[in-house]
């Protein structure tokens, strides 16, 4: 039920080659405007890997998750125009267009087509990744954060991998569980406390 | 709702799951603008990034990226050259497999020849059987004495027509066949059919009812291959009938 025991070298890897790449990205965004398709490529190169990563955890269908990395690439090129090169944080953005496909996918799967399709394509708007603090994605700041999710106890680390793996609200964490709402949000509410905290104290150090 | 009681709920604001009277209150202070809100929500949108790239490292097959890069036009150069190479490939197995098909063709047409030959070679057999076996038939020999000249049996029977059997016969040459002729007693030959000789063997019929007893002679002559309106050559088949 744990993300992770122990942060692979890898990942470490792939994470630093994500923040060393964070002062390149506005470079990118803007080639990308100008429908550059090296800009693509390096954006792949970037980031796909990661994506694909993330699409594989919540999908757990390779052949599934490679059709969804193809369509969160497109979505991106498709709507990069409204993206602010500046301001804007291309990383967390694309992430969170590879979240939301896989878990648009797990939900059209699963029979759980709500209004959740509406909601996901405005939570990704690229507008909404202005002004995020790039440097989230910082080694030892992701590091931190981890150590803090391995603290909280077995029930706030399985509301917070059904929300964030699986795309569930907490009414469904409640049926799933089989447990009362309150209970639910009670422990989704202090998790993020203590991981909001956590990345507070990182991001002062 | 007060902004200091949604600040718990922003990361799932943030994730599209959160629901309810929470969900309703937030979406109201991003409508006015709220700058707490909106920061709120700025730090969540970086700490769910954080939070997503806690996943086992997975490697995705070098064709993702190609598929991707065609998905905005881009193809992939390799790609021109193995698809010319491959299309290459295709003309000559389509060009094989029209030989092959015409090949097969060729021998289907040969090896229905044949059945129709043996079909051929059946049929007057049973004809020759049925000659042999009818009691109306009337035998009429030739060529006796030394080996040499051909040799056989000419059988009449008034509505079978006419069998022909020969031996010591060769073949008739180059563009010749024989030709059978039936002589009328008084009259003139009329033709009765060409035929081959096979291992110097040969058997013909002529189909068709006969009046023997008006019949004088069977014979066979050389022809041109396409036969002949009257005998061209001395007959080296003669077979008097009623003798």
């Amino acid at each position: 039920m744990l993300l992770l025991r122990l942060l692979p070298a890898g990942l470490a890897f792939g994470i630093l080659q994500v923040v060393l790449r964070l002062a390149d990205d506005a470079d990118v965004v803007r080639r990308l405007k100008e429908r550059d398709p090296k800009a693509m490529s390096d954006l792949y190169d970037r980031y796909g890997r990661l994506a694909y990563s993330l699409i594989c955890r919540v999908v757990r269908n390779p052949s599934a998750a490679e059709d969804l990395l193809q369509e969160t690439f497109m979505r991106v090129w498709n709507r990069v125009g409204s993206f602010d090169a500046e301001r804007g944080a291309l990383g967390p953005w694309v992430l969170a267009v590879a979240r939301n496909r896989a878990i648009d996918y797990l939900r059209s799967v699963d029979g759980r087509m709500q209004a959740g399709a509406v909601d996901l394509d405005r939570i990704e708007h690229p507008a909404q990744f202005s002004d995020i603090d790039a440097s989230t994605l910082a080694i030892d700041r992701v590091r931190r954060l981890k150590s803090a999710f391995e603290k909280l106890t077995p029930n706030q680390r399985v509301v917070i991998e059904l929300a964030y793996y699986e795309g569930m609200s907490q009414t469904e964490m409640a049926g799933r569980l089989k447990q009362p709402l309150g209970t639910v949000k009670t422990w989704t509410r202090s998790a993020l406390k203590i991981l909001r905290e956590e990345l507070a104290e990182a991001a002062i150090a | 709702m007060t902004c200091r009681e949604l600040q718990d709920a922003y990361e799932l604001y943030a994730l599209g799951v959160l629901e309810g009277e929470e969900k309703a209150e937030i979406d109201a202070h991003v409508a006015r603008g709220c700058e707490i809100c909106l920061q709120g929500l700025a730090d969540a949108r970086a700490m769910n990034a954080a939070l997503l790239s806690f996943v086992p490292e997975k490697y995705p097959s070098a064709r993702l990226k190609r598929r991707v890069m065609e998905g905005i036009g881009v193809r992939h150069p390799g790609w021109g050259w193995l698809g010319a190479f491959a299309a290459a490939l295709m003309l000559i197995v389509a060009l094989w497999l029209a030989v092959q098909e015409r090949e097969r063709t060729t021998q289907l047409a040969e090896a229905r020849r044949m059945v129709l030959q043996v079909s051929g070679e059946r049929d007057r057999l049973t004809q020759a059987l049925q000659f042999l076996s009818d009691p109306q038939t009337v035998p009429a020999s030739f060529g006796k004495g030394p080996a040499a000249p051909p040799r056989g049996y000419v059988f009449l029977h008034p509505h079978l027509g006419v069998l022909l059997i020969a031996s010591n016969l060769p073949a008739a040459g180059q563009g010749k066949a024989y030709e059978m002729w039936v002589i009328p007693k008084g009259g003139a030959p009329r033709p009765a059919g060409l035929f081959q000789s096979e291992g110097a063997r040969a058997v013909h019929i002529l189909n068709g009812p006969i009046d023997v007893a008006a019949l004088g002679a069977v014979v066979v002559t050389v022809e041109p291959e396409a036969g002949s309106a009257a005998p061209t050559s001395q007959p080296i088949i003669a077979a008097p009938v009623g003798t």
